[in-house]
């Protein structure tokens, strides 16, 4: 049991708030609670010692042993590779602790690595590290669904996401769309509904809510040729991201663990923001755009719709809440730029304001600081582009500034005072009931 | 299994090569890279990565490009081809990247020789100034067989690179 819990009982017992024979039950349950769980702590120390053997092993073949003769650099190559498979085995059948299958399974998957490296380097193989990337991660792929290990999913999205950045952006001469990156991606999706399914409240989950969304959005402009599509294609991206977030099953996490609505809001707002500028409609749009990028713009549009039509049908929009159709009404706006670039400019200033005020709303009503001063974000951050582009009076603008000001005090200050008032509430009611 | 097929079988078609391909002999210029996994290496720039044609050539396609030896041992392009062609000298893929005034350039794959990390800088430092002083002959050893290249060692007035860096290396100390 741990001491924190030791000092709150301690001081609930001198309160004379409960009964040391409560003390005694709350004591003997969490102790019991703790001995059926496994060690987090021996886990991460087990896995962090097998990604650094594992990337050790790597790097020291990396140093290419020139000395050595072919044939012992081969088997060399497959030592590392069948003492992983060995502990992969051994931890399965045996039913060893996640521990065990954690720690193999990651240094199973880093020693595939090490391997194919060394194979590779003896017989000089022809193939970028794309290649090399997208070999590890198509032969390691199984591992995460036999060995039921978190850390096999986390590997796997990194080698993927690497894959896709290094074969798709430019920097690499002959990079090209990195097609494999979405049979990669789709190979984890059963694993992850799996666990969001059975296990949403562990923090694998949690960690997978923020990896997955955050893969997609490094990946996706590698399938770009960097003209003003490619924004649209990410409002499609954010749209559908906060959208997901908003499902039961990740609404009712703490938010911090909802990583699709926080990157999809974020993503939202910052994007719009730029819409807010004239240099942008006026200068910045290149409108020559390819098939590829306006599928993957429309497949987006359209699974945000979908997503969004599903939490209709769910009933699970309780409230009109903006930022789930923010993005259509900025792919509105895109579609008619054709009329001109004035009324997208009003209209992407006004969405950003009242994106504002309904995160103000909102945070509002879940008595939320976080929430409350991100729409308070908002604006300011509105406030201040229009301080750098518009001609505005000097005085005017000093005005506005120390109206967003005083607003930061007063939201903050209203809230407050809601929660000393339920607070209040909560307290009579006790003593009412007493 | 399919973690030991898949490098097992990366080396039997290396071995294959090397054991019953026929060698070639490619000009080359060594410049020194790293990866991240697989260490140091050499990226080779062959001399004869380009040929006369007048025909029109795809951007980044694979195309076949056939084989000779001249008439001092090294290898030559006998033609190029999109497809596989009926005729009796052996071939290598490469990636066509240019293609006017009738000269169609393309790479070889096999453009990476991994290196000792304390001698893969030394390797392009000594191969350099060693044709800037005399006329030495950098020359990358390829077996060849169905298509399949292994690139075996490069070679420098018929000194392995290894050697000839050493010999480099134990000067300059």
């Amino acid at each position: 049991m741990n001491s924190k819990l030791e000092r709150q009982l301690t001081e609930l017992l001198d309160a004379e708030i409960i009964t040391s024979e409560t003390a005694q039950k709350i004591s003997t349950f969490y102790h019991t609670k703790d001995e059926n769980k496994p060690n987090r702590l021996f886990t991460i120390f087990g896995v962090l010692g097998a990604l650094l053997c594992g990337l050790g092993i790597i790097l020291i073949i990396a140093h290419n042993w020139d000395d050595m003769s072919r044939n012992v650099k081969t088997v060399l190559a497959f030592l590392p590779l069948l003492i992983g498979q060995i502990a992969c085995a051994y931890s399965l059948i045996k039913k060893r602790s996640i521990t065990w299958i954690e720690s193999s399974t990651t240094f199973l998957i880093l020693a595939v690595g090490a391997t194919i490296s060394l194979v590779s380097q003896i017989y000089n193989i022809p193939g970028n590290l794309s290649d090399f990337l997208l070999v590890w991660a198509v032969i390691t792929a199984p591992l995460m669904y036999l060995m039921r290990s978190n850390l096999a999913v986390i590997l796997h999205l990194v080698l993927a996401t690497w894959y896709a950045c290094y074969s798709g952006y430019a920097y690499n001469v002959g990079s090209h769309e990195p097609w494999w990156y979405f049979v990669l991606f789709a190979w984890l999706i059963p694993y992850y509904v799996t666990l969001q399914k059975q296990k949403s409240e562990t923090n694998i989950s949690g960690v997978l809510n923020w990896l997955i969304p955050a893969s997609l959005v490094i990946t996706l402009s590698t399938f770009t040729d960097g003209d003003t599509l490619a924004f649209i294609m990410y409002v499609g991206l954010f749209g559908m991201f906060y959208n997901l977030g908003q499902i039961p099953l990740f609404k009712n996490q703490k938010l911090r663990r909802n990583g699709y609505s926080i990157i999809g809001s974020l993503g939202t707002v910052f994007l719009l923001t730029i819409l807010t500028f004239e240099w942008f409609w006026k200068d910045a749009f290149i409108e020559s755009y390819n098939d590829i990028e306006l599928l993957i713009t429309a497949l987006l549009f359209l699974s945000g719709i979908a997503v969004l039509g599903y939490l209709h049908y769910k009933k699970q929009i309780k409230s009109f809440n903006l930022f789930q159709y923010a993005f259509l009404i900025i792919g509105g706006v895109y579609l008619t730029k054709g009329l001109g670039h004035v009324h997208g400019l009003i209209l992407a200033n006004i969405l950003v304001a009242a994106l504002g005020l309904f995160a103000i709303r909102i945070g509002i009503q879940r008595n939320s600081y976080g929430i409350l001063n991100y729409g308070l974000l908002i604006v300011t951050a509105l406030i201040i582009c229009r301080f750098f582009d518009t001609n505005l009076d000097f005085i005017f603008r000093g005005i506005l500034f120390i109206a967003v000001g005083a607003g930061f005090f007063f939201t903050n200050y209203l809230l407050l005072k809601k929660q000393d008032k339920s607070a209040l509430n909560s307290t009579s009611n006790t003593q009412y009931h007493e | 299994m399919a973690q030991l097929f898949v490098p097992a079988q990366m080396i039997y078609q290396q071995e294959e090569t090397i054991g019953t391909g026929k060698p070639y002999k490619f000009k080359t210029q060594p410049i020194d890279p790293t990866d991240p996994f697989r260490g140091k290496f050499i990226t080779l720039n062959y001399e004869i990565e380009s040929f006369q044609t007048t025909e029109d050539w795809p951007y980044g396609e694979d195309i076949f490009i056939y084989l000779k030896t001249d008439k001092d041992g090294f290898a030559a392009v006998k033609t190029v081809s999109k497809t596989l062609i009926a005729i009796d000298e052996d071939y290598v893929m490469a990636k066509s990247y240019s293609a006017y005034n009738g000269n169609l350039n393309f790479e070889f794959p096999f453009d990476r020789f991994y290196m000792n990390e304390n001698k893969a800088y030394d390797a392009e430092v000594s191969v350099r100034n060693a044709q800037r002083d005399s006329t030495s002959i950098c020359y990358a050893l390829v077996f060849v067989k169905d298509g399949t290249a292994v690139l075996n060692n490069i070679f420098i007035d018929d000194t392995p690179i290894q050697q000839f860096v050493e010999e480099y290396q134990q000067s300059v100390e």
